[in-house]
């Protein structure tokens, strides 16, 4: 008899893979989830060239060579719905920044057969495919990703949390590190990570991307104010998420 | 209502008193002064305002409603522990009058479960704790079971309610006394920097536009504030799909999904909107409902805003 379960699969292009171990650390929800799905593919589990259909297809890296185009391209035919897994598929995240820097800068400290490697322009799954939801983060929040998976199990309408980190990090009553004299991006990049680097006194990178809201001309002035300059501002913003942000570019060129 | 009168050497018994009678929260200093449960009478901060109010001990930021199974609610069931606040400042007191008007108004079960079974004492403000306090701008009641009054060498301590009194009496620490607490000490100097005005006319007027261009939407405004309650509730479904929890959680007014609604349609669209809402809800809408203004003039979304957003110099000026 055939299944009715709805099949996912897991696939990974270039990334270091920390977003599928996100997925992992949910040891005890796991099997649990499998009674209302079936895995059909996962990378840490067994290593398959094959790409088959499925329902729900999680994507995870970036595209930063011609074979991740490919396989980018053909999980999208064979899926119903496409998930970009993290923040290298979402935004580029750190490989991402190769885009901001031209080749010649670093090309002198390259490993020798590091050149023989054929790269293309790195860029997010959704500047290649379509892409129907986005689960953000480096790395992605474990229980964002178990949730999802049931939301999606369960035919709800997926929604992304959207309000900026600050909200969170206030509400678990922390200090606020712009006070402090510090570039924490919380206020223009997406929560829904539970201010998870603030709690612990580090400043947010913006790793969750830029919100729909932000305010980034008043954001640069704010920080400006405190003496940093706009290329310190710059930097810290293109580092996660530059390729989401594209304002930036305009703002601080 | 009678005055007491406490030794300021008797303060440390009479906190270690308190600590017997129930969990005694005050205002304690790490990084940032909190409300936080008091272990030892010697970590009693009382020089600074607390970064965040008390609100959340009644309206807590994440609060577990109810569960639900099939076609079942299941009740939560926790014990409630009975607490003492010491060391609440007279807007700190207000603001939980006003939050108490706002769930009271529909008579709301999971604050009042909260609320009950709580004793507030108060710390009369002598001086300004900081830069923008207004509270001397907004007629603050008398609202707490006991209030401290600082002498030079003693606390002069109004009694507020029945529950209060007997608190005093049990601890056999204090001596009712005749003197009675001027008008004068309960008003902080310098403090009336707001006037009071109809805002109602003023919605459209240009002079918000340099405030609402310095906003960055971080919400810190309404997460400070001591009478902030907007929320939003939300179902967390485990992957087990049993036991549904349905959580309350606290959201803001500044935030452009708080007005989202089914549809993709936003009520306040745009940051100005949303800016003025708060405002006008803190100093205008409230007092048309409750016939009193749901600030308490404490100043921490002011203090605490990132490009500091002084709206006190605009309204003033309108």
């Amino acid at each position: 008899m055939k299944s009715t379960k709805p099949t996912v699969g897991f696939y990974s292009i270039t990334g270091c893979a920390g977003c599928l171990l996100s997925f992992i650390f949910n040891e005890k929800e796991i099997v649990q989830m499998t009674k209302l799905v079936t895995i059909v593919s996962f990378p840490f589990i067994h290593e398959s060239a094959e790409i088959k259909e499925v329902d729900v297809a999680f994507m995870e890296g970036l595209v930063a060579s011609p074979e991740d185009e490919e396989v980018l391209k053909e999980v999208r035919k064979k899926a119903k719905t496409l998930v970009a897994l993290g923040a290298c598929a979402h935004t580029a995240c750190i490989p991402g920044y190769r885009h901001f820097v031209p080749k010649d800068s670093y090309a002198r400290l390259m490993y020798e057969k590091l050149h023989k490697i054929k790269t293309i322009e790195p860029g997010p799954i959704d500047k290649y495919v379509q892409v129907d939801f986005t689960i953000p983060g480096c790395p992605p929040n474990k229980r964002e990703i178990i949730k999802s998976v049931v939301n999606l199990c369960l035919k709800k309408q997926l929604k992304n949390y959207t309000s900026p980190v600050c909200v969170e990090c206030r509400r678990n009553n922390n200090r606020c590190l712009l006070e402090e004299n510090r570039i924490c991006l919380g206020p223009i990049t997406r929560g829904g990570c539970n201010a998870i680097c603030t709690n612990s006194h580090f400043e947010c990178w913006g790793c969750r991307g830029p919100t729909d809201d932000m305010n980034l001309p008043a954001f640069i002035e704010l920080l400006e104010g405190k003496g940093f300059t706009k290329r310190d501002i710059r930097e810290r913003i293109i580092a996660f998420s530059g390729q989401k942000n594209p304002k930036v570019l305009e703002v601080l060129p | 209502m009678a005055v007491y009168v406490l030794k300021k050497g008797d303060l440390e018994k009479f906190l270690l008193f308190l600590g017997k009678q129930g969990e005694l929260i005050a205002p304690v200093k790490k990084d940032e002064v909190r409300f936080e449960p008091l272990k030892d009478p010697t970590d009693l901060y009382l020089d600074e305002q607390t970064y965040i109010p008390a609100k959340q001990y009644f309206f807590p930021q994440e609060q577990v409603l109810f569960t639900f199974q099939d076609d079942m609610i299941i009740p939560v069931v926790a014990p409630i522990k009975k607490r003492i606040f010491f060391g609440l400042r007279r807007c700190d007191l207000a603001a939980i009058q006003h939050q108490d008007i706002a769930f009271g108004e529909h008579n709301d079960p999971h604050y009042k479960k909260l609320r009950k079974s709580t004793i507030l004492i108060g710390y009369q403000c002598t001086k300004k704790l900081h830069h923008w306090c207004f509270c001397g701008s907004m007629d603050l009641p008398d609202f707490y079971d006991l209030m401290f009054f600082e002498q030079e060498h003693h606390y002069q301590i109004d009694v507020g309610s029945a529950q209060g009194e007997t608190l005093l009496k049990k601890s056999k620490l204090c001596r009712k006394t005749v003197v009675r607490i001027s008008k004068e000490q309960k008003i902080v100097p310098d403090t009336n920097l707001l006037q009071r005005k109809d805002l109602g006319k003023h919605y459209s007027s240009k002079a918000w536009d340099s405030l609402v261009k310095k906003c960055i939407s971080c919400a810190a405004c309404t997460t400070l504030c001591p009478t902030c309650y907007c929320h939003e509730i939300k179902d967390d479904v485990p992957v087990s799909l049993k036991e549904v929890q349905r959580k309350r959680t606290w959201s803001s007014c500044q935030l452009k999904e708080f007005s989202g609604v089914a549809g993709n349609y936003t009520f306040r669209e745009s940051r100005s909107s949303r800016f003025k809402h708060r405002i006008f809800h803190q100093l205008q809408y409230f007092r048309e409902k409750h016939g009193v203004d749901l600030c308490v003039g404490c100043g921490r979304c002011i203090k605490h805003c990132p490009p500091r957003i002084d709206f006190i110099k605009v309204i003033n000026k309108l």
